[in-house]
């Protein structure tokens, strides 16, 4: 099964668009591409609410009702989109159904990022907070040149995991009749070509782990150094000795 | 503080318009990745045949299966301009057929949504599709002489039009099945009480969709009435689990459909036309049971089209699809 399934993968044939039959390339970018809209919208939409809840430590029932909306089944609420919404759109257009799959993505994909968001403004150490404040920072200032840089790491984590979940759900686009990965799924399930089928699974396996990989490498650019802890051996070794001083030396003056 | 509010609305009013990009953007996408090759394979043909300007669509096998495109392109020489995966004679199918999102569909000829929409059914004069007329599979040693003509009698009352009403009443007007098939027996006639199957016990069963048990309770009625003690099993299941109740005598009598029992019993079957499927049936049945006759309803694939595009196009079989305009 797994010769037939690396044959099917390495066939030249399933690689290219046909008449009827839309190759791994083609369905890979429209697979991308519903997650991209998504993952976009969602961020617009929970990062700034996020950071303003962080901020003002109001509002977390928003958070709570975020989290209460994950419990929704998502093939579910997409048929039922699918009713609603597709009979409005009429001609070769795939709108009527791209638009009920990008509902159900954002709706799965706001959580994470919202109360990540959240939970890493909430969780900035108070003294740096303080220290922000009696510098003369307004409120803006603080929550753009400390909190947000310092909740950057939860923030990210929250992101991938919402880009993992995303990636993985996409396959339902293809449950309403759009493309993306999961059409092998589902059309080799329906025409028991099992290859097909796992080969499709495995697309959107490796196709999850090569984003996450990706985000961790903007992660490491993004977060700073002071934030993440990862200063260079040299910097830390040199940091002990004086640390030690300065605590002494506080020592001495009381 | 409001000049970022303004900026999330700008975001917001943005990423909305990238969606409705998108969206127009992938439709040009899939006609573009499914149709790219409409004129070259229009080209070859010597002339654009009428499918070539038309997207067919139905469910994910129909693209392999040996009656579905290939079959198409074998048999009549059609060639669409591609395929989109829909799924199997359900709401998707019928409400993209509707709204144009394909001009071709797979539906199944009882549906009542055919009849709902203004739907044309393609004839199919050369069986492409395999002739799938309703027959009762009953045990031989309960077929008695009166039970026969009673069944046949039904049998040669039911037609695909009829039955597509029968569907209507009960998934549309969610009406009992029972209450469906008593009437139904009412209207045609074959209500009259007597004692042709008088002695007879019979179990009548049905697979797990509304209109085999429709077809099953109609059945029961009809020997009710001529004296027979009928009990039910309805919504048994698919063929692996009540193939074998009419093996073992646990049941007796249920309603098939020929072109699939075929293939069922005989998968290197190849008959496709109604009688030869009917001859090749009546040898592939399990010696304990036999077919009586054939009805002329039929609840097979078929390819539909809307009103619209048969009356641009002159369409009322399968083969005009191949024709250039």
């Amino acid at each position: 099964m797994i010769g037939n399934v690396i044959t099917w993968l390495n066939d030249p044939a399933h690689w290219r668009d046909t008449r009827l039959m839309t190759g791994i390339p083609s369905q890979l970018e429209a697979h991308i591409r519903y997650c991209a809209i998504a993952l976009a919208i969602a961020v617009v939409i929970a990062l700034p609410i996020g950071l303003l809840l962080g901020h003002t430590r109001k509002g977390t029932w928003l958070v709570t009702l975020a989290n209460a909306v994950r419990a929704l089944p998502t093939v579910g609420v997409l048929v039922l989109l699918v009713v609603l919404i597709s009979p409005h759109f009429t001609g070769r257009t795939d709108t009527g159904y791209l638009i009920p799959t990008e509902i159900v993505l954002i709706l799965l994909a706001i959580p994470p990022i919202l109360s990540n968001t959240v939970a890493g403004v909430q969780n900035v150490e108070p003294a740096v907070r303080d220290a922000a404040v009696g510098m003369g920072m307004t409120g803006s200032e603080v929550l753009r040149k400390v909190e947000l840089p310092c909740s950057l790491p939860l923030i990210f984590s929250g992101f991938r995991s919402a880009t993992l979940q995303v990636i993985a759900t996409a396959t339902i686009a293809s449950y309403v009749p759009l493309n993306g990965l999961g059409r092998f799924i589902y059309d080799g399930l329906a025409q028991q070509d099992f290859p097909q089928m796992i080969g499709g699974g495995v697309l959107v396996a490796a196709l999850a782990l090569v984003a996450d990989l990706l985000l961790g490498l903007v992660q490491r650019y993004v977060v700073s150094p002071g934030i993440s802890g990862r200063f260079s051996k040299k910097v830390v070794a040199a940091a002990g000795p004086i640390t030690a001083d300065v605590v002494q030396a506080e020592v001495a003056t009381v | 503080m409001s000049g970022k509010f303004l900026a999330f609305g700008a975001a917001v009013v943005a990423a909305s318009f990238a969606l409705a990009a998108c969206g127009s953007d992938s439709s040009k996408t899939v006609a573009g990745s499914t149709g790219g090759t409409t004129s070259t394979s229009a080209s070859s043909g010597g002339g654009a045949t009428i499918a070539s300007k038309l997207l067919l669509g139905g469910p994910p096998e129909f693209k392999t299966r040996v009656d579905g495109v290939p079959g198409l392109e074998k048999n009549y020489g059609v060639v669409f301009s591609g395929y989109k995966v829909l799924d199997t004679g359900g709401p998707v199918t019928v409400g993209a057929l509707k709204n144009g999102q394909v001009d071709a569909a797979d539906l199944f000829t009882t549906d009542p949504a055919i009849a709902a929409n203004n739907f044309v059914i393609l004839d199919d004069p050369k069986s492409n599709f395999a002739a799938q007329n309703v027959l009762p599979l009953i045990n031989k040693a309960k077929a008695t002489d009166g039970v026969k003509k009673i069944l046949n009698g039904v049998s040669a009352k039911l037609t695909t039009d009829g039955l597509g009403e029968l569907l209507t009443k009960v998934q549309n007007d969610k009406k009992d099945p029972d209450a469906v098939a008593k009437q139904w027996l009412v209207d045609q006639g074959l209500n009259t009480t007597g004692t042709e199957a008088s002695g007879v016990k019979l179990t009548v069963g049905s697979a797990n969709f509304p209109e085999s048990v429709i077809l099953a309770e109609i059945y029961a009625e009809a020997l009710k009435a001529q004296g027979a003690s009928i009990s039910t099993k309805l919504n048994i299941g698919s063929r692996e689990k009540y193939i074998p109740g009419l093996k073992d005598g646990s049941i007796d009598l249920i309603p098939e459909y020929s072109g699939t029992i075929l293939q069922y019993l005989d998968p290197k079957a190849t008959a496709t036309s109604p009688d030869d499927v009917y001859t090749a049936l009546q040898s592939a049945v399990p010696s304990n049971l036999t077919v009586l006759d054939k009805s002329a309803a039929q609840d097979s694939d078929a390819i539909v089209v809307t009103k619209a595009t048969a009356d641009k196009y002159g369409l009322k079989s399968i083969a005009d699809l191949a024709k250039t305009q």
